[in-house]
């Protein structure tokens, strides 16, 4: 299995046969959910889909969601980027730290990070009243558009960052060095070098953030901006199932036009060149200007970390009604917590590879299709992939609905992407000619694989499976419909407070959330091998 | 099609019931006078009590708190639970956890399997396991979403046991879902910006209000706000609805909280001078800041004073249907019933049991007349309107 760049006709002759059938049963099994949309959707009749599609409040909705796509992709892209490079290349201090918080916020679930900003920066919120003995009587407005960009960016910009990271790390960065004795200048040989090498991952990044956006219920609701996904909102909370279902297929069909759209501009390029797997050195000196930019790293995250946090803690110092035994903490819910997600991650990583593989090795619409395929349930609201593994699991998978198998099958469904992405992007960096020197030294394919290519795709493989694992530790409404019954993860437990109206209650849960996914990103940082001087 | 004419007198017979007070009046049923502690241990409205061991059933005392029970039948009085049951709860876990926990622990042989999640999500849900839902039973925050489930003949009929324990109007016409506690729908306003008197009784007095000016708000799309307008649209029709949500969105109706706890907590943080919320929100914010300058107001026999309920189903699918239909009768106990007006801030639904709180008694509330709970089911046409108007 070396992973060689061809160009196969679009019959799909010349695919390696193995990979492809797996390939290919990954996706089919990903869009399965599909089949109880296009269903349930159906049952809305032609006349009254095309009246929905067409009346001018849904194109309003469109538009809005389309605006917030770009804003968050393109302000995620402006943070996630140069922290990535900063972390990896440069003297920062503190690096691991800066590098755990910096990825952070991705488990703060958005319910939580966006309700914890309208109390913080509400127009009488706690910020305000903070500043009231000092005359000012109100914010400006942090709801809307602005509101809703911002937060979504806090707690979505590590997608680039990760990505772009693990791009990063396997960077040959001789090539910069040849650059620079070419008389190129950093900037220069930052431009014409090493964004050509990271586009794939930070496109790959990019489009998860776009993707989350656009799929995201509870901050545009909470944010009072009126998204895409409000309106489909609406419909479940008003027993329109049917017409939740159709919009719902609305919002893929969206997603495919982003994908299509990503599909030019990430470039499918080989990208390997010289000595891969040769030196990942020379660290970029930054001077007095490592304390202003891990200044910079820390604002952000503390931004997105210490606002919800600080928040909940002052609900919980305020104290509040006795609530009995349901909101005490067990340690349980951790260890439920990190069991899925930990699940989650291995299963999609392992999953994902033939697919990530085939992607990046062949140029062919069939491994392409494959790829894209896999981002259609990650499209798609938690809610509504929940209700349509619900169908699936209770009309052929009897045995397994609420049990945790059916549970993990939803998060690897929902996130697959995430791991395709990353380590499509690794696999595009590694050079043919390795693989191919191993095997005329006697090596089987596979054999080849995982003593050359492996090593060289580790950091993306870690990437994507630290993403999913974030992810999952944040997933909420597939975890409502689908976990056994009795079964309480963190979030669960966060949830279970928030939605009585004991907001302060989440405080410890959060905290602890925050806890075990910053140790388990340390962990997984510690397998990449990470050289901190 | 689920309006029989003998429902339809029925509901006009008892319609008036919580208001007017005859019926109670008459038969004491709903004084519960004989206690003489009536309301006694939550006068500051904070709940709790803070003890969690069980309560000796039968006693005529409160497992959960301090006060004599009178009225209502005890748990002892009722039929054995034995078996496994499956509960979808669209009721939060803190709310009713000990009161299941409770039941759980009087009988060996009985095991309860909750399932919490938003009730419309349940109400999605058990529609999409279809014939192979495991629930059993169905407890929901709201009378639309056991009516959604009954639409869909999702529902199975209670046993006469059951529902003769509560008042005609807060169940079923056709015995398909009971209502198991009350919340009524009220005014939430600033005690510092505004008093009683400023807020209109009349419900179409609220587009004229100027004192509402720019610091009115709702949340169009949480439940009891749609219960409401559908209400509204069920007693004073579609064309007037329509005018009264266009008169308070040029008052300046913030239509954008995504639900009532965040607009009554606005009001008590003086960001809002009135809202649109159920009345326990107002005692929980209470309940958290007893010093909070917020205050409940009611408007009289229209739909802003509609009185909704929480209430339970028994589902088609329900492995042994006497099980579900007991445990449902057991939501209706004397203990069960003291347990929502004393942890939930809620109406109990049985005669002889007092609500607690700052609150009026459920006589003493004026819900408008001829109306069918299972009506505010039907919020199709109300979603409609809301998003014709621009508030969704």
């Amino acid at each position: 299995m070396a992973a060689d760049h061809h160009t196969v006709d679009d019959g799909g002759e010349g695919l390696p046969l193995p990979t492809t059938i797996a390939s290919g049963a990954v996706a089919a099994a990903v869009l399965l959910p599909l089949v109880w949309l296009v269903r349930t959707a159906l049952n809305v009749g032609l006349d009254g889909a095309i009246a929905i599609s067409t009346r001018p409040a849904t194109v309003q909705v469109f538009l809005n969601s389309a605006a917030l796509v770009v804003v968050v992709t393109a302000a995620s892209v402006l943070i996630g980027v140069p922290f990535a490079y900063l972390t990896v290349r440069t003297d920062l201090p503190f690096r691991r730290g800066v590098t755990v918080a910096v990825s952070l916020p991705l488990v703060i679930p958005s319910y939580i990070g966006a309700f914890a900003f309208v109390s913080a920066f509400g127009p009488q919120g706690a910020f305000q009243r903070l500043l009231a003995p000092l005359g000012v009587e109100r914010l400006p407005d942090i709801y809307g558009f602005t509101g809703a960009a911002l937060v979504i960016t806090l707690y979505t910009y590590p997608y680039v960052f990760i990505t772009t990271r693990a791009a990063l790390k396997s960077l040959d960065t001789t090539l910069i060095d040849a650059a620079r004795t070419l008389d190129h200048g950093r900037w220069r040989a930052f431009r014409r070098v090493t964004v050509p090498q990271i586009r794939p991952a930070v496109t790959a990044g990019s489009l998860l953030v776009a993707l989350y956006t656009l799929s995201d219920f509870g901050t545009p609701a909470i944010m009072q901006f009126d998204a895409f996904t409000r309106v489909i909102y609406v419909e479940f909370t008003s027993f329109g199932r049917d017409v939740a279902s159709l919009l719902s297929l609305q919002l893929v069909a969206v997603t495919l036009l982003i994908l299509g759209l990503e599909s030019h501009v990430r470039g499918n390029e080989p990208l390997h060149a010289g000595q891969q797997g040769g030196r990942t050195g020379g660290t970029v000196r930054l001077g007095p200007w490592k304390y202003v930019a891990f200044a910079a790293c820390l604002a952000v995250a503390g931004l997105a970390l210490l606002v919800p946090l600080g928040i909940l803690l002052t609900w919980l110092a305020r104290g509040g009604a006795e609530v009995g035994n349901a909101l005490a903490f067990r340690s349980e819910y951790a260890i439920n917590s990190v069991g899925v997600a930990v699940g989650a991650a291995l299963v999609a990583t392992v999953v994902g590879l033939p697919v990530a593989y085939l992607a990046a090795g062949y140029r062919s619409r069939l491994a392409d299709a494959f790829e894209r395929a896999t981002y259609v349930g990650y499209a798609v609201p938690g809610v509504v992939l929940g209700l349509a593994l619900v169908y699936l699991g209770t009309s052929y998978a009897r045995p397994f609905y609420q049990t945790v198998y059916l549970l993990v099958a939803a998060y690897v469904i929902r996130f697959l992407p995430q791991a395709v992405g990353s380590m499509r992007a690794s696999f595009l960096r590694v050079n043919p000619a390795l693989p191919e020197a191993a095997r005329t030294l006697g090596r089987t394919s596979f054999g080849a694989f995982r003593a050359v290519t492996l090593p060289l795709i580790a950091p993306g493989l870690l990437g994507g499976a630290a993403l999913v694992f974030l992810t999952t530790m944040k997933e909420l409404p597939a975890t409502l419909l689908l976990r056994p019954s009795g079964f309480k993860t963190l979030v669960t437990h966060i949830w279970t407070a928030t939605e009585s109206g004991y907001y302060g209650h989440a405080a410890v849960p959060a905290l602890i959330l925050l806890g075990v996914s910053g140790l388990s990103m340390l962990v997984i940082l510690s397998q990449e091998g990470y050289d901190v001087k | 099609m689920r309006d029989s004419p003998s429902s339809r007198r029925r509901i006009l017979r008892m319609g008036g019931v919580a208001g007017v007070a005859s019926i109670a009046g008459c038969s004491g049923l709903l004084g519960g006078s004989s206690g003489g502690d009536n309301g006694g241990g939550g006068g500051n409205g904070g709940g709790g009590g803070g003890d969690d061991t069980v309560g000796q059933i039968g006693s005529g005392r409160s497992p959960f708190g301090e006060r004599d029970l009178s009225g209502g039948t005890p748990m002892s009085a009722m039929p054995e639970l034995s078996g496994e049951l499956t509960l979808y709860s669209g009721r939060g876990e803190p709310l009713v956890d000990r009161l299941i926990s409770f039941i759980e622990d009087l009988y060996p042989d009985l095991t309860v399997q909750p399932r919490y999640n938003a009730a419309a999500d349940l109400v999605n849900q058990i529609e999409t396991e279809g014939e192979n839902s495991p629930a059993d039973v169905f407890f929901s925050v709201n009378a639309g979403s056991l009516g959604a489930l009954k639409d869909r003949g999702r529902t199975m009929e209670l046993s006469s046991e059951v529902i003769d324990a509560v008042p005609d109007q807060f169940y079923d016409p056709e015995g398909m879902w009971v209502g198991t506690s009350g919340r009524a729908r009220t005014v939430p306003y600033n005690t510092d910006a505004l008093s009683e008197s400023d807020i209109p009784d009349d419900i179409f007095a609220f587009p004229e209000t100027e004192a509402f000016r720019d610091a009115i708000a709702c949340a169009p799309s949480y439940s009891s706000f749609q219960a409401f307008i559908t209400a509204m649209r069920a007693l004073n029709g579609e064309e007037e609805t329509r005018s009264w949500l266009e008169g308070m969105l040029e008052l300046g109706l913030d239509a954008n909280y995504a639900d009532e706890f965040l607009v009554s907590q606005a009001v008590a943080d003086g960001e809002l001078r009135a809202g649109f919320a159920n009345h326990y929100y107002i005692q929980r914010v209470l309940a958290g800041r007893p010093d909070a300058p917020i205050s409940t107001a009611f408007t009289q026999g229209d739909a802003g004073s509609i009185f909704n309920v929480a209430g339970a189903c028994v589902l088609d699918t329900a492995s042994s249907p006497d099980l579900a239909s007991d445990f449902v009768r057991h939501l209706l106990s004397a203990e069960a019933q003291d347990y929502f007006a004393r942890e939930t801030f809620e109406y109990p639904m049985v005669p002889g049991i007092d609500p607690i709180g700052r609150l009026p008694s459920i006589d003493e509330l004026n819900p408008p007349e001829g109306l069918d709970l299972t009506q505010l089911s039907d919020l199709e046409g109300t979603v409609t309107l809301l998003r014709d108007v621009g508030m969704l």
